[in-house]
Formats: C-alpha cells, sequence, structure tokens
C-alpha cells in the first residue's frame, strides 16, 4: 500500500507562489493548475527548458510569470535544451565559475503535441543519455494552443478539430491513446508519475519523492481543458476528478521501471466522465453511442485487470 | 460591401456570431466573408472578428479599417485600450454595446463617436438558458438586424453554425427563438455608408539585420507578470461570505492562477486584480462560502500598473 511520507495534509501544501498571476492561460487551465502545484516543491532554483504549446504563454514577452528562469525551444527539442542547459550548468559548477550552492534544477515543459509526438525521439535520447532533469507534460489531449488539432494524446471517441464527428467517424477520434508512460519506462528512467490537479498531495507528494532521484524524472500531468474539452472553466477540478474515480486517469508511478498505483479508485462508469465534457457529448446526443462507450469502458477495465494481476 | 466589426472576450462568441452574420448574409444572397482574429491570448482576451458582405465581390481582406457597424460583445471592453475598438469608428458608424444600460449613458461613459444601440444581451441570455457564454446567436441576430438582414436566413445560419459546432438541436431550437427575441428587441439604426478615407500613404521599412543577443525578445525580471491585471476578464467575482468559511484551504489549493491566499485566520483573501472568475473557488468550497456575484461594471484587461 502506498503512502504520502511528507504531504500528509491539505494545509502542508506551502503558500509561497512560483507562478504568478498575469499570464494569458485560459481561466480554469488545468494544466496551470498542476504546475502551480508542482513548483510548490521545486521552488524558484530552475531553469524551465519550455517547448512551444500553451505554457509559451507564461512568458510572453515582455512578462513573465516565472520566478525562475526561462527558455524557449520549438516542440520537438526542449530535452536537448534541457542537455545544454544542464551541461552548461555542470561545467561552470566544476571550473569553480558557479558556486555548487547556486545550481539549478532544469525542467522541461511540454504539452502533449510536443511529448508524445513531435519530441518523443529528443525525449528518448534524453532519458537514453540519463540526463538529470525534470519532464513535466501538461497532457490535455490535443493540441491546444493552435485550436484543439488530434494529437496521439488524444483519446478514442474525443471531438477535436480534426478529428469531427462524421459518417465516416460517427465517435469522433477512431485512434487509442498513447501510452506514454509505458515508452517512458522502456527506457528505465529512475521516477515517472502521473498527477492529477484534483490531487494536490498526491502531487506535491510525488515531486518531493522525485527529488531524492538524479537522472530523468518524468512526470504525466491531466491538464484538465475547459477551451478544447467544453465544459465550464469551474468543473476543472471535478472533470480530474472523474478522470481518476473512472479509472481513465491512472495515478501511478514507476521507481525504477516498478510500478506502483498510488490510489486505486472504485471506479464510476467512464459516462459520468465522458458526459460532463463537450467533446464527447456526440456520444450520447442526439443518439447514445452505446457501443463506443463500451468499447470505453472495456479498455478501462481491462486496464485495470491487469493491474490487479500484476499486483501494481 | 457592408462591413461588421465584432468586439469580445475570447470564450463569449463573438467569432461564432461573426460566422453566423457572413452564413445569413450569404443565404440572404450576398458574397460574405468572414474571419477571427485573435493573438496567442486565451478566454477572456480581447478578440475580434470581422463579417464582410455585398453584392459585388469582396477584395478586401485582414482587418477592418472602416466598420459600417461595431458589435461589443462586452461592455468593458469599452474601457479596454487593447481591444483597439475605436479603431476606424466615425460618426456614421453604428455601435452596439451589449449592455442594460441605456444608450446615452454609454455614451456618457465611453466618449466614442459613433451612433450607439444597446440590448442587455448577456441578461437575457442568463434569464433564457442560465449560462453566461451562450450569446453567439444572440449577437448574430442583433448584428443581423442591424445589418438590415431577414429573419428567416438568420434562422437558417444559427442552425448551421450551431450544428457544426455540436450543439444539441433542441438547444439550437431555443437559441433561434430568443434570437429573433434580440433581433425584434434592439433598436434599429437608420444605415449609412462611411466614406472611405483617400489612399492610405504605404511606407516600407526595411528591416536591420540584429545579433541574436539583441534580435531576439528577452526579459530580464523576475515574475513581472504581475504588471498585467487580468481581473477584467471575469463575467462573475467570487465573493466570500466569511461566515460559512471554515478554513480548509480548498479554494488556495485549486486556484489556477494562485490569486487566493490565506490569512492568518484561515480565510481566504482574493486578488481581484488578476482573478479571472474561472469559478473553480466557488465550485469546490464545501461549504459554499465562496459565491458568484455577477460582475456590473467590468474592469480592464491587460492594463499595466
Amino acid at each position: 500500500m502506498w503512502q504520502r511520507e511528507t504531504f500528509k495534509k491539505i494545509k502542508q501544501v506551502p503558500g509561497e507562489e512560483h507562478v504568478l498571476p498575469g499570464s494569458a492561460l485560459c481561466a480554469g487551465c488545468g494544466g496551470l493548475e498542476s504546475l502551480r502545484l508542482a513548483t510548490k516543491v521545486l521552488g524558484d532554483e530552475v531553469v524551465y527548458v519550455n517547448a512551444a504549446g500553451c505554457f509559451t504563454m507564461l512568458a510572453a514577452y515582455p512578462y513573465t510569470s516565472f520566478k525562475g528562469s526561462w527558455l524557449y525551444t520549438t516542440m520537438g527539442s526542449a530535452p536537448a535544451g534541457a542537455q545544454g542547459v544542464r551541461d552548461a550548468l555542470d561545467v561552470l559548477i566544476a571550473k569553480g565559475r558557479l558556486p555548487k550552492s547556486d545550481n539549478l534544477k532544469v525542467v522541461v515543459l511540454g504539452g502533449d503535441g510536443s511529448t508524445y509526438d513531435m519530441a518523443l525521439s529528443s525525449t528518448s535520447g534524453a532519458m537514453h543519455r540519463g540526463l538529470d532533469f525534470y519532464y513535466f507534460c501538461y497532457d490535455n489531449e490535443a493540441y491546444g494552443n493552435t485550436g484543439m488539432q488530434l494529437s496521439p494524446a488524444t483519446p478514442y471517441g474525443a471531438r477535436t478539430a480534426t478529428s469531427p464527428c462524421s459518417l465516416q467517424h460517427p465517435s469522433g477520434a477512431a485512434q487509442e491513446k498513447k501510452d506514454i508512460f509505458e515508452i517512458w519506462r522502456a527506457h528505465k528512467p529512475p521516477y515517472i508519475a502521473t498527477v492529477a490537479p484534483r490531487y494536490p498531495l498526491d502531487l506535491e507528494e510525488k515531486f518531493a519523492r522525485a527529488a531524492a532521484f538524479t537522472g530523468p524524472k518524468m512526470f504525466l500531468a491531466l491538464a484538465a481543458c475547459p477551451t478544447g474539452w467544453l465544459y465550464d472553466p469551474g468543473e476543472t477540478p471535478e472533470v480530474a476528478k472523474l478522470a481518476v474515480e473512472t479509472g481513465l486517469w491512472p495515478l501511478k508511478e514507476a521507481i525504477d521501471g516498478v510500478v506502483t498505483h498510488t490510489y486505486v479508485p472504485k471506479r464510476k462508469p467512464v459516462e459520468a466522465y465522458l458526459k460532463l465534457q463537450g467533446r464527447f457529448r456526440h456520444l450520447f446526443e442526439p443518439i447514445v453511442q452505446t457501443e463506443a462507450i463500451q468499447h470505453i469502458q472495456a479498455r478501462v477495465d481491462a486496464y485495470w485487470e491487469r493491474a490487479t494481476r500484476e499486483g501494481s | 460591401m457592408y462591413a461588421v466589426r465584432f468586439h469580445g472576450r475570447g470564450g463569449q462568441g463573438a467569432k461564432t456570431a461573426s460566422r453566423i452574420l457572413g452564413t445569413a448574409a450569404f443565404l440572404s444572397g450576398y458574397q460574405a466573408q468572414d474571419s477571427p482574429i485573435y493573438g496567442a491570448e486565451r478566454r477572456g482576451a480581447p478578440v475580434s472578428a470581422f463579417t464582410r458582405f455585398g453584392r459585388e465581390p469582396i477584395r478586401e481582406r485582414g482587418g477592418m479599417a472602416h466598420p459600417d457597424l461595431v458589435v461589443v460583445a462586452d461592455a468593458s471592453l469599452l474601457e479596454d485600450p487593447a481591444a483597439r475598438l475605436s479603431d476606424g469608428i466615425t460618426e456614421q458608424t453604428i455601435l452596439f454595446v451589449n449592455s442594460p444600460l441605456h444608450a446615452e449613458q454609454i455614451r456618457a461613459q465611453s466618449a466614442l463617436p459613433g451612433r450607439i444601440t444597446t440590448l442587455g444581451v448577456t441578461e437575457i441570455a442568463l434569464q433564457h438558458f442560465g449560462q453566461r457564454e451562450a450569446i453567439s446567436a444572440l449577437l448574430g441576430a442583433v448584428a443581423a438586424r442591424l445589418a438590415g438582414l431577414q429573419q428567416e436566413p438568420l434562422r437558417q445560419a444559427i442552425a448551421r453554425e450551431l450544428g457544426d459546432l455540436g450543439v444539441a438541436p433542441p438547444i439550437i431550437e431555443r437559441n433561434q427563438t430568443v434570437a429573433l427575441m434580440c433581433y425584434e428587441s434592439v433598436q434599429v439604426m437608420a444605415r449609412e455608408s462611411v466614406a472611405l478615407p483617400a489612399t492610405i500613404a504605404t511606407t516600407f521599412h526595411t528591416p536591420v539585420y540584429e545579433s541574436p543577443s539583441r534580435g531576439t525578445a528577452r526579459i530580464s525580471a523576475t515574475g513581472n507578470s504581475v504588471l498585467r491585471e487580468t481581473g477584467g476578464w471575469r463575467t462573475f467575482r467570487p465573493v466570500l461570505v466569511a461566515d460559512k468559511c471554515n478554513g480548509c484551504w480548498l479554494c488556495f489549493v485549486y486556484c489556477p492562477d494562485g490569486v487566493i491566499s490565506m490569512n492568518t485566520d484561515d480565510r481566504p483573501v482574493i486578488d481581484y486584480d488578476h482573478c479571472k472568475g474561472c469559478q473553480i473557488c466557488v465550485h469546490e468550497c464545501p461549504t459554499h462560502a465562496l459565491v458568484a456575484e455577477r460582475e456590473q461594471e467590468g474592469g480592464v484587461a491587460w492594463t499595466a500598473r
């Protein structure tokens, strides 16, 4: 049974803010909610290496929300940028030009378009080289910054700008969501975790635990997205909660490749989650697409059966 | 050619309203064109959209320097220089403002030269749909009336555009009914065409090469985004009912923008200069100590302190 050691009570969430307000991110952004909580553990002694995406808006000239440093890269090269920053810091420290006490953490910020798609080879390379960095993926399951086009993170059945509901594809996206957690795990980095904004203590605990490891520390954050998933911005925590409670977004970690589920939900029917969002409305109106909903449910069931069998 | 410029905040439906008007004009037999413009900003930030229609082919593209009609979806934009609402407005321009206030009151506040007409479209939407952002069809209807289009093509245009967005048929029907109410209610202004000024002189600038250290945007400050206020994004503000608060911290924890802090008595303090009004705190408060109140006079988005 997984237990939190550092963060046991909600009042342990640090009060100091490290991502300041005034950014152009959407009201109710689930990705920002996750990042804000993560930075409460990461602190300000950080260089963020940001792949192009929604989070670009956090440091749009001439304003930055970060108290730490920030470097902008293309969608495909943030982990390579992180390698350069890490190497520069190491060299400066080795030559005595930077005191060891001024060392900085290197944190990649990438959306799912970058993480699952364009930067996959660059991330694989960074993990393979054992780069000492954090990777924070804010996963809103589509290319959100450009208007919600299908990405490899888009789940089956979701309507996006490029997976509309048509006679050929009445249920929206025909592909399954890519399992990036397992792709990462195949590289055996010391630490991987999934987090969701509605589970702040689980999130804080995982960042606190990750700090003990040297090497790639990979995070996959559910970025519930009112703009793209089409629900009221105030419902972001509710949507994130249902993603976890239906079993669609498992909260887990992998230490040296060994998986532990940090929370095992009782698993509500997936409809509870799907119904809340406009991107799945076509599954219920004008006719209920039972087959598509059952397909989504069956995949969740299969996932958890395997997880139970493997005792993770 | 008749030119209509829509101003709204991201999420209010200015773009869809512009599409509805364009489609209604097309269905009326006009040549029509519509396009939105938004920067990297998001929900709540100023956006505009342009609809042009006429009997002749439309050659003009892009931004709209000389609108005949300007539709303002959110009265707070009147005060917001970032919205560039006054661009090209003359005495002849018809200016529609979504506000329950009378046109004279708006005129007294805004000092814009156009001929102003108003209707409280958001109030009508709240009354009929219970939702604050369902105003695209209603704005489209108001624009169609002011631009002299008929009801039937408007009805069809609403069905088409909302249908494309995946809105369910019963809701489309309700939108059509309420939109036609707005169509009937808005006070019509006589149509006058804007005389285009003489050709604008064009000058060309050749960019000079600068090394990356000068030519790349760099921010040499930390955390200066607080200089920019996003309070004007709100339609509703969260307000604390102090005696209901049990000091649980959840509003502080869940606020994505970090605009809620806890005071020494464990009560939330909300930074209204930056709160974007997402209502997460209102939704998540277990004791209903945070309630949503409609913003009466919108603040100013994107002002620098």
